[in-house]
């Protein structure tokens, strides 16, 4: 039934094409042959963009289908080095974007001849990238149907990003096609869920004559802990922001792990400081052992020393860390 | 925004705070103090009097190093509310003072988001400004006449002793005597406090953290004792804490944890029943009250964790009821099945609010950062990082999780309302750096406990060798010390971290915290210092030159002070409520002036205030904010402004010559630098019309102004007021006079008739 309908609609333009075709052959020959190569650019266009909602193009294939004049239809064009030894990992993330709105309008019910989406990948079509004079990856270039592209055809990556709802926002503003976004709900949190649950329930099944580990502080607590060193080392910021892990030194290849700015961190970063703020509290902790413990003298001695040198040497360390990001700083 | 603060002041930090130094040196030792009076206790050798004298004397001095730490800005300045939000506090107090309470819940303000007005008493927790108007008034009752101005000022310092105090309650519930005097010393100056409670900041935050601690110290006791007395009193205290803060949300989901916890470790008990019955009824029906949050705790999502644990409490306790009377086997089995599968069902549901309410929070501010440009442009609405975690908290930060160990090691009732506390505070304050204030007083507790459990052991036994009673009791300890040379090496080390927190406490409250940003300060090579008093001095101006009913436009940000130390009508201010008006301005400063003309005229507006920095180097001002405005102005009119306008085709956004058409055509940037780029020459090295705050030579330095003409600038240009000229007359239109004698016989005999009659 919906196949049916949806045939009816891909039908209605054909035949609204065929029409003008037919009413223009009186003009002349050339604008005959004109628009039998028209009609006969979008019904391969149609056709391969049925079988996948994205288009691979090569040079030819973008030559003719993209840049050659008699269109009568929009095409937005992805650039992009998909291949792994282009370790190009923001084009796969551009990519998934872009299928995600690729299909979204591939199923959608407003789906018609006016607009495709197509890729040109540069393993595939590096002439392309030179005909046009591109020198990075991924860019979005939409080529419209009556004359060339203008500047703002060029989807503006760096402000923007690349999220499937903004490049239809750039899509609907350049074409008049408005695509609503259907994201393919993502299962996996939920799978994981479901999975962590299910496991901890076989383990309690499994364990159910001796359920004394539930009542083990130690367990609660280290999960405690592990909580608050998470948050306090700026973890949330991390997985808000993204930084990088470390940062390299493109000139001299030297790897720096600390953000020389006090607004801002890497995950090697927060790492560190992770490890710095257990060793302080474990300190803290083997100082309490050592004086309420019931054991050898000697044996309480040294533990004592122990969680005193972790507090003060690893606090020495923090406070210098946080010397060296923020600067003017007085204190050592 | 603190840091920037911080780096530009920090250089003549040691002329400047030789006061605050004295008084930060002077507390270190008043914990060692308190960490021998909890080893003390153990003893019970000291009369009782000694430590009730010790423990008032420590508070009163932690509730006057609170107070004096705070009063940095006041020395330095002087007695003056300071920032943005404080000033519409002020505003509504003094409207509260002078025309009463009544008059203030009705209050409409005419003079705000003009032309709409904004329903004034129906839209904020009065708890504040009551306070304020209270004390006031009962000062006048005295004959104590102080300014109410000089009441708000000092109203968050005068609180931040109340909360030293209510943290010392709740921490001796916890622990000790000895970790809530630890504790209250800490939270007196513990820099992520006073960065909302210093002298003059006058705002919710101030007095609800004392509201917030107090009802936690309530709650445990309440749990503690299962008497109604002390469950009303948190009711009460949740009351304030609702009329004073929007964060009594957290109060309100946290005690229902608390209940839920202490039912799943099988903890319940016949004081739990009756202190969290009577807490949800009252405190629901009280948090009722207040006119701004309304129906919202029978309605929102998160209130709704509360009631379902009140009805799981209640669940409970009724099989527990039954299982009382019922004997039979087969009963029990089957009541124990319900049990279980109610709290699966209530758990489930609770994991689902949780999940939807919290833990979709760093999402939902991802989803606000990209879409309202607003909120992101707010910087208090930020994650945190570590450095943020360490400059307002120093060593609390790397010893709390200690005393959460502690604490869940020897777990009860009251402890796990703090491991409960302390997880999800920190989890907010990750989120969100505004947040770090609600996870500072946990902080300062665990920190006591763990600090106050070091000093008890290491101080502890010295005094017992010193004191021979003592022996009798637990000389059957034979292993008993580890020698008085590492204790001592302990103590002093111990004793040093603090002091190095306390001296880190002061410098950052006298550096970030302490500047009214009202009044700003410049210092010399020197070491002198200039004070900037240009805001007050343009907000003087307008109050005295305009038309009481004058409408002044600028952006939101100055919409308080315009209102409050100019009293004139705004179009936009920090309440921020309407995003599409705000978007209406935005749109107008960043067109060109003719376009803005239209908008400004269809607003009604007279005069335009700005802020423009690039005389003295102020990095606030409206030019680096401007790309905000053409954010959110392009959120609301996308065909009208484009934020790519505004940038180079590089991408970069320059005001010199290289700038975009659009960007130096603009109404804020023409007002910005009108008059500047010809006349002005700020010294010899840098070419006239050179901005120092953006470090470049202007590109457009011949501005014409057609619509607005420039009506006042402050000493350092910091504040440029410019009034919109009224609509010019028509121009006369050149044409000739029609010949209208041929038509006069006509009309006259069609008139004059009717005119006889």
């Amino acid at each position: 039934m919906a196949v049916a309908f949806k045939g009816f609609q891909f039908n209605l333009p054909f035949a609204s094409i065929l029409l003008i075709l037919l009413l223009c052959l009186q003009s002349g020959g050339g604008q005959k042959k004109k628009e039998n190569m028209l009609a006969e650019k979008v019904e391969q266009m149609m056709e391969w963009s049925s079988r996948r909602s994205v288009i691979r193009m090569n040079g030819d294939k973008f030559r003719r289908f993209v840049k050659a004049p008699p269109r009568n239809y929009s095409v937005i064009v992805m650039f992009t080095a998909l291949q792994p030894q282009r370790q190009c990992s923001v084009c796969r993330q551009a990519n998934e974007e872009y299928q995600v709105l690729a299909n979204s309008w591939r199923y959608s019910s407003a789906f018609s001849n006016k607009l495709f989406f197509t890729v040109v990948d540069y393993d595939e079509g590096a002439d392309v990238f030179q005909q046009l004079n591109m020198n990075s990856a991924p860019t979005f270039m939409h080529f419209p149907a009556k004359g060339k592209p203008k500047r703002a055809d060029t989807f503006d990556l760096q402000r923007i990003g690349f999220a499937s709802e903004q490049l239809a926002k750039w899509i609907a503003d350049r074409t008049d096609v408005q695509i609503r976004v259907f994201r393919p709900p993502n299962y996996s949190g939920t799978i994981a869920l479901a999975l962590l649950v299910s496991l901890v329930g076989g383990l309690l099944y499994l364990r159910r004559n001796n359920l004394e580990f539930i009542y083990n502080k130690t367990g609660w607590a280290m999960a405690a802990l592990c909580v608050v060193f998470a948050m306090t080392s700026g973890q949330m910021w991390n997985h808000i922001r993204g930084p990088p892990y470390a940062h390299k030194n493109p000139q001299n290849g030297q790897v720096s792990y600390i953000h020389g700015s006090s607004q801002a961190q890497f995950v090697a970063e927060s790492h560190i400081i992770l490890l710095l703020n257990a060793a302080i509290t474990m300190g803290m902790v083997l100082l309490n052992e050592a004086a309420t413990s019931k054991g050898d003298v000697g044996k309480r001695r040294i533990i004592c020393l122990v969680g005193l040198g972790l507090v003060v040497f690893f606090f020495s360390f923090l406070l210098s860390i946080f010397r060296s990001k923020y600067h003017g700083y007085p204190y050592r | 925004m603190a840091e920037h603060h911080t780096a530009s002041d920090c250089k003549h930090k040691t002329s400047s705070n030789a006061g605050g130094s004295v008084s930060g040196n002077g507390r270190p030792n008043s914990p060692a103090g308190c960490g021998g009076s909890g080893g003390l206790s153990g003893g019970l050798t000291q009369p009782a009097g000694w430590q009730s004298l010790l423990s008032f004397t420590i508070l009163f001095l932690a509730w006057l190093a609170g107070f004096s730490s705070r009063l940095f800005a006041v020395i330095r300045f002087e007695s003056i509310i300071h920032e943005f939000d404080p000033w519409f506090n002020y505003r509504s107090t003094h409207h509260l003072t002078t025309n009463g309470f009544y008059e203030f819940l009705n209050w409409f303000d005419e003079r705000a988001w003009y032309p709409l007005g904004r329903i004034v008493g129906g839209t904020v927790y009065p708890g504040l400004m009551v306070t304020a108007g209270l004390i006031h008034y009962i000062l006048n009752l005295l004959h104590v006449t102080v300014h109410i101005r000089d009441v708000c000022v000092f109203l968050a310092p005068v609180f931040s002793g109340l909360t030293a105090i209510s943290t010392f309650l709740l921490t001796r519930e916890l622990w000790n005597q000895g970790a809530g005097l630890l504790a209250a010393c800490f939270i007196a100056i513990v820099p992520g406090y006073i960065s909302r409670s210093v002298a003059g900041s006058f705002d919710n935050e101030g007095i609800a953290i004392f509201a917030l601690q107090f009802t936690y110290y309530l709650w445990v006791k309440s749990v503690k004792t299962g008497s109604v007395f002390w469950a009303i009193g948190c009711c009460l205290s949740y009351f304030y804490m609702v009329s004073a803060w929007g964060g009594y949300v957290f109060i309100i989901n946290l005690i229902p944890l608390h209940v839920f916890a202490l039912l799943l470790m099988q903890r319940f008990s016949r004081r739990l029943y009756i202190a969290y019955s009577t807490f949800y009824i009252v405190g629901l029906v009280l948090s009722m009250q207040i006119p701004f949050v309304g129906f919202q705790p029978i309605r929102t999502s998160e209130h709704m964790a509360a009631a379902g644990v009140f009805a799981l409490l209640q669940a409970y306790a009724f099989l527990q009821y039954l299982k009382d009377r019922l004997t039979r086997q087969e009963f029990q089995t089957l009541f124990f099945l319900g049990v279980s599968l109610a709290a699966g069902v209530v758990f489930l549901t609770v994991i689902y609010l949780t999940y939807t309410g919290e833990s979709h929070l760093p999402v939902m501010l991802r989803y606000a950062k990209i879409h309202i440009p607003i909120i992101a442009s707010v910087s208090e609405h930020q994650p945190t990082t570590w450095v943020s975690f360490f400059f307002d908290l120093h060593i609390l930060v790397c010893t709390f999780p200690a005393g959460l160990w502690f604490c869940i090691k020897n777990i009860n009732d009251e402890r796990v309302f703090v491991a409960l506390y302390a997880i999800s505070a920190v989890y907010f304050a990750g989120v969100m750096v505004r947040l770090m204030l609600t996870l500072t007083p946990v902080v300062c507790m665990l920190s006591a406990i763990a600090f106050s459990s070091v000093f008890e052991h290491y101080l502890g036994d010295d005094m017992k060798r010193e004191n021979p009673p003592a022996e009798d009791s637990k000389q059957d300890r034979p292993e008993e010390g580890l020698g008085p040379n590492i204790k001592s090496i302990v103590t002093m080390l111990m004793l040093m971290l603090l002091m190095m927190f306390a001296v880190h406490c002061t410098w950052v409250t006298s550096n970030a915290y302490s500047s009214p940003s009202v009044v700003l300060a410049s210092y010399n090579h020197d070491g002198s210092r200039n004070i900037l008093d240009d805001f007050r001095e343009a907000y003087y101006w307008l109050r005295q030159n305009t038309d009481e009913h004058a409408r002044v436009m600028s952006w939101w940000d100055y919409g308080y002070q315009i209102a409050g130390m100019a009293n004139r009508t705004t179009l936009v201010d920090n309440n921020t409520w309407n995003n599409s008006h705000i978007a209406l301005v935005g749109k107008a400063m960043s067109s060109n002036e003719s376009a803005a003309y239209e908008i400004m005229k269809s607003l009604d507006v007279d005069y335009v205030l700005i802020i423009f920095g690039g005389v003295i180097g102020y990095s606030g001002d409206d030019i680096n904010k401007f790309l905000w405005m053409v954010r959110i102005a392009e959120g609301e009119h996308p065909k009208d402004i484009r934020e790519s306008d505004y940038f180079t085709p590089q991408g970069e956004f320059r005001v010199d010559k290289a700038g975009s058409p659009t960007l130096l055509n603009c109404l804020m940037y023409k007002m910005s630098y009108y008059r500047f780029g010809p006349y002005t020459r700020l010294d010899f090295r840098t070419p006239p019309g050179f901005d120092r705050t953006r470090n470049a030579e202007i590109g457009n330095k011949d501005i014409r102004l057609k619509h607005l003409e420039e009506a006042f600038t402050s000493e350092h240009w910091l504040v440029r007021i410019y009034r919109v000229k009224k609509q010019e007359n028509r121009q006369a239109l050149d044409h000739k006079l029609r010949n209208i004698a041929a038509k006069q016989k006509y009309t006259s005999k069609k008139v004059l008739p009717s005119l006889f009659h």
